[in-house]
């Protein structure tokens, strides 16, 4: 291995024999190029997407379990005496439409930047913000749509697990707009993380919030 | 036997100033793991001699009800403080010291270096979890001086951040072992001590979403009246029997869904570290090491499904007691596993008996202890008459506080001097763990014995006479002990404020002739641990006993051309310290 003397590259390096860390040493000077990342062969800069992939799915995991706790303890107590259904309030659905539409934008946008039409990727990914944004606002006018039918927090469990549910499931999403702004805002040139593997780690996110927002509906619907 | 001391005497300086921040703000808010790892070590510090002083008022009032404490008066004495005691004791004891000390503390330390990376994964999520769990600590201690109710909405709180920051920091452990080992460092190469953290932040990951979950609930109900684990007024006395009975229930599952499983939590790192100075100072490789890594998985898996158990008492479907106590039971084989490898590392070892040796071995000693009275516990039938009881105090403190304790002060005593450039006092750390080994058995043993004697089949009357009358001399004999075990702490407590703030001495790279990373760097390791130059693995974790004693892992084997000219056998003892370490 030659010397290093810029930090940039000494991290590169050690991104390199970490991602070859489950090889055992190789004879020869061929290092890290064992693993079969695509991104890493494709763009040789200095990036490090495995710990951003590992650390999203690795919080996705921790996320469910959150999530879980929170679904088990509403089918359990929606079996006791004092349970009032909830009517699902009617901008639920549009929101979930919009939410539906953000994922479908996102997809759009990171195909164009496959294609390398930056200008178009810039374009549905601020699309994109918008309708995470727009959907955040949806809940709270939903929310609002349920106190003008005399639904507040403590009114009753069912409505208790609505707000928590959405209010829990937003905060989630916000930290998914707040990904998505980095993605738009930083400079690449400064960062170890291209923009590719930061709309791509972005995007796994982004689904995966889309996905948990389906089934706290579900759970609120069906199980109301 | 060898002479450790001998070898810590002046060999070479290990010239261990890296780039330091001086002013405050650099100090405080530092992004390496080293500095990070050493806050929440002091933490943890702060946290456990409060937490024995309170356990110390505790007992005191136990026995000497009326006695009069200083200070203590001015905070009310209803029962409300003695049971504000309890709770901020065991807070600050399994969050701020059991869960924080080995595997944020000592983790965050060692676990870069050991697998030759040059920082955590996330530096600046490292930082934010660090004073996450500072304002937590604050937070549940302040609790302690406010209203009762105040007081355990702001606890509930505190406890929710410390979620916060126990995910991030979980987060932050797994991603830096999975993606930032150096080349060579294979799976089976990790030392011990990665698997128990890596093992530990998995499961963490998993229990705290839970806490955090059970937290959010729980605050809801107090602050925004909302009602999850409770029943409205009217409601609950129209049917006091189904549902008022029923609700706590749920708040208990998912308690003991996170709690039972923090046990492991507090104890897998500890079982890593244990088993790390054992081979040590046996100067034998790991007996079974793949056995142990398979158990330590073990312990992870079973320990995050046997929450039941602690639910004996509060109602389950009949046949949930036969799983939840089979699968308690279980656990014994992991760590059968665990103690048969400790034992057969030990057999026929060249045994060094240092202070953190004896540490480790008094561990294993309290762990064989309090697990025997852990499979009463984990039977159904006799849980019934022995839970929350003495019984389980005396239990669960041994194997998981004193234990874990011990684990961690054997690890001090052992990474000190690459922490500090400076060792610790042996002859001081021997006095010392002799009071407390003698002392710990003295405060819990008996306890055990209290916890059979209050359940004894007389009737209510005579029980209740009996016990008081057979139980006082042993409650002031725990009380007694326990003030001469507290006090003895003071030994350690003044071996390390003089060990730190002695003059520096020229500390040899590795005192110990360990075999891991860690001491192939200066002590302290600078900034970046390696100097922007990864080292190669060449070795398994634990290769003691070969021709020259041990060997590093960097160093390489014969059959191995060296990766770099110049760096040929780095691992051999007393090399000058350019050679050592890197390739």
């Amino acid at each position: 291995m030659p010397d290093i003397h810029v930090v940039d590259d000494i991290e590169l390096i050690i991104e390199d024999i970490g991602g070859g860390g489950g090889n055992p040493p190789p004879l020869t000077g061929d290092g890290g190029s064992g693993d079969g990342d695509p991104n890493k062969r494709r763009k040789p800069t200095p990036t490090s997407p495995r710990r951003y992939q590992t650390a999203v799915v690795l919080a996705m995991l921790s996320i469910v379990m959150f999530f879980m706790a929170l679904a088990v303890t509403f089918l359990v107590r929606k079996t006791s005496s004092d349970w009032v259904p909830v009517h699902l309030p009617f901008m639920v659905w549009v929101n979930t439409i919009v939410l539906l539409a953000s994922s479908g934008t996102m997809e759009l946008a990171r195909r164009k930047e496959r294609a390398g039409d930056l200008k178009g990727f810039r374009t549905l990914w601020q699309v994109t913000t918008g309708l995470g944004v727009l959907f955040l606002v949806g809940q709270v006018i939903a929310w609002r749509q349920l106190v003008e039918q005399g639904f507040y927090v403590s009114t009753n469990p069912a409505s208790s697990f609505f707000y928590i549910f959405t209010a829990a499931h937003g905060v989630h999403l916000l930290g998914g707009v707040g990904a998505l702004c980095y993605v738009l805002l930083r400079n690449f040139k400064k960062t170890r993380l291209t923009q590719s593997v930061a709309a791509e780690v972005t995007s796994h996110y982004w689904h995966f919030m889309d996905g948990l927002w389906l089934f706290l509906l579900a759970l609120l619907y069906l199980g109301k | 036997m060898y002479s450790i001391d001998g070898c810590m005497v002046d060999h070479q300086s290990g010239a261990p100033e890296g780039r330091k921040p001086t002013s405050p703000r650099g100090i405080l808010f530092q992004t390496d793991h080293k500095a990070i790892g050493l806050q929440y070590l002091w933490l943890a510090l702060f946290s456990v001699f409060l937490g024995m002083m309170m356990s110390l008022v505790m007992r005191i009032h136990l026995v000497w009800p009326g006695a009069h404490l200083p200070m203590l008066p001015s905070f009310g004495d209803s029962p409300e403080r003695y049971a504000a005691l309890t709770l901020l004791h065991g807070s600050l004891m399994v969050l701020m010291v059991l869960t924080a000390a080995p595997q944020a503390g000592f983790g965050n330390y060692l676990l870069p270096i050991q697998i030759g990376a040059g920082d955590m994964a996330f530096p600046t999520l490292n930082l934010l979890a660090f004073w996450t769990t500072a304002v937590s600590l604050v937070g549940v201690t302040t609790a302690f001086f406010l209203a009762p109710q105040t007081g355990v909405t702001l606890w509930i709180a505190g406890v929710a951040l410390f979620c916060v920051a126990a995910l991030a920091n979980a987060l932050n452990l797994s991603v830096t072992t999975i993606d930032l080992r150096t080349k060579g460092m294979t799976l089976p190469r990790l030392p011990i001590t990665v698997w128990a953290w890596f093992i530990n932040a998995i499961l963490s990951l998993l229990i705290f979403s839970i806490l955090l979950a059970a937290s959010v609930y729980l605050l809801a109900d107090r602050v925004l009246g909302t009602h999850f684990f409770s029943l409205p007024a009217m409601l609950s006395t129209a049917s006091p029997n189904s549902q008022a009975v029923a609700l706590p229930a749920l708040w208990q599952r998912l308690f003991w869904f996170f709690a039972q499983a923090q046990v492991y939590v507090a104890i897998l790192p500890c079982f890593g570290i244990v088993t790390h100075l054992i081979s040590t100072f046996s100067r034998k490789p790991v007996w079974a090491q793949r056995a142990v890594v398979l158990a330590l998985c073990a312990v992870g898996l079973v320990g995050f499904c046997i929450w039941g158990q602690h639910t004996f008492a509060s109602g389950l479907n009949p046949y949930s007691p036969l799983v939840f106590g089979l699968l308690a039971s279980s656990l014994g084989l992991p760590a059968s596993i665990l103690l048969m490898s400790w034992f057969g590392t030990l057999w026929n070892g060249k045994v060094q008996l240092t202070t953190a040796m004896l540490f480790a071995l008094g561990f294993v000693s309290l762990f064989l202890a309090g697990g025997l009275s852990g499979l009463f516990l984990a039977r159904n039938d006799l849980t019934a008459t022995a839970a929350s009881d003495d019984f389980i105090t005396g239990h669960f403190h041994l194997v998981m506080g004193i234990a874990a304790t011990f684990a961690m002060l054997g690890a001090l005593f052992f990474w000190f001097p690459k922490m500090f450039g400076r060792s610790l006092d042996e002859r001081l750390g021997k006095i010392h763990f002799w009071i407390t080994f003698v002392g710990v058995y003295c405060v819990f043993m008996p306890m055990h014995w209290l916890g059979l004697i209050a359940h004894l089949h007389l009737s209510p009357e005579a029980t209740l006479t009996f016990a008081t009358a057979a139980a006082w001399p042993i409650r002031s004999f725990v009380t007694s002990a326990t003030l001469v075990t507290i006090t003895a702490q003071g030994i350690f407590l003044v071996n390390f404020v003089t060990s730190l703030f002695k003059r520096s001495e020229a500390m040899e790279k590795n005192p110990w002739r360990a075999t891991t990373l860690e001491w192939s760097l200066p002590s302290p390791p600078p900034l970046g641990n390696f100097a922007g130059r990864p080292p190669v693995v060449y070795r398994d974790a634990y290769e003691f006993g070969s021709e020259a004693d041990f060997a590093l892992q960097s160093r390489p084997t014969d059959s191995t051309p060296p990766a770099m000219p110049g760096g040929t056998e780095p691992g051999l003892q007393r090399l000058p310290p350019h050679a050592a370490g890197t390739t």
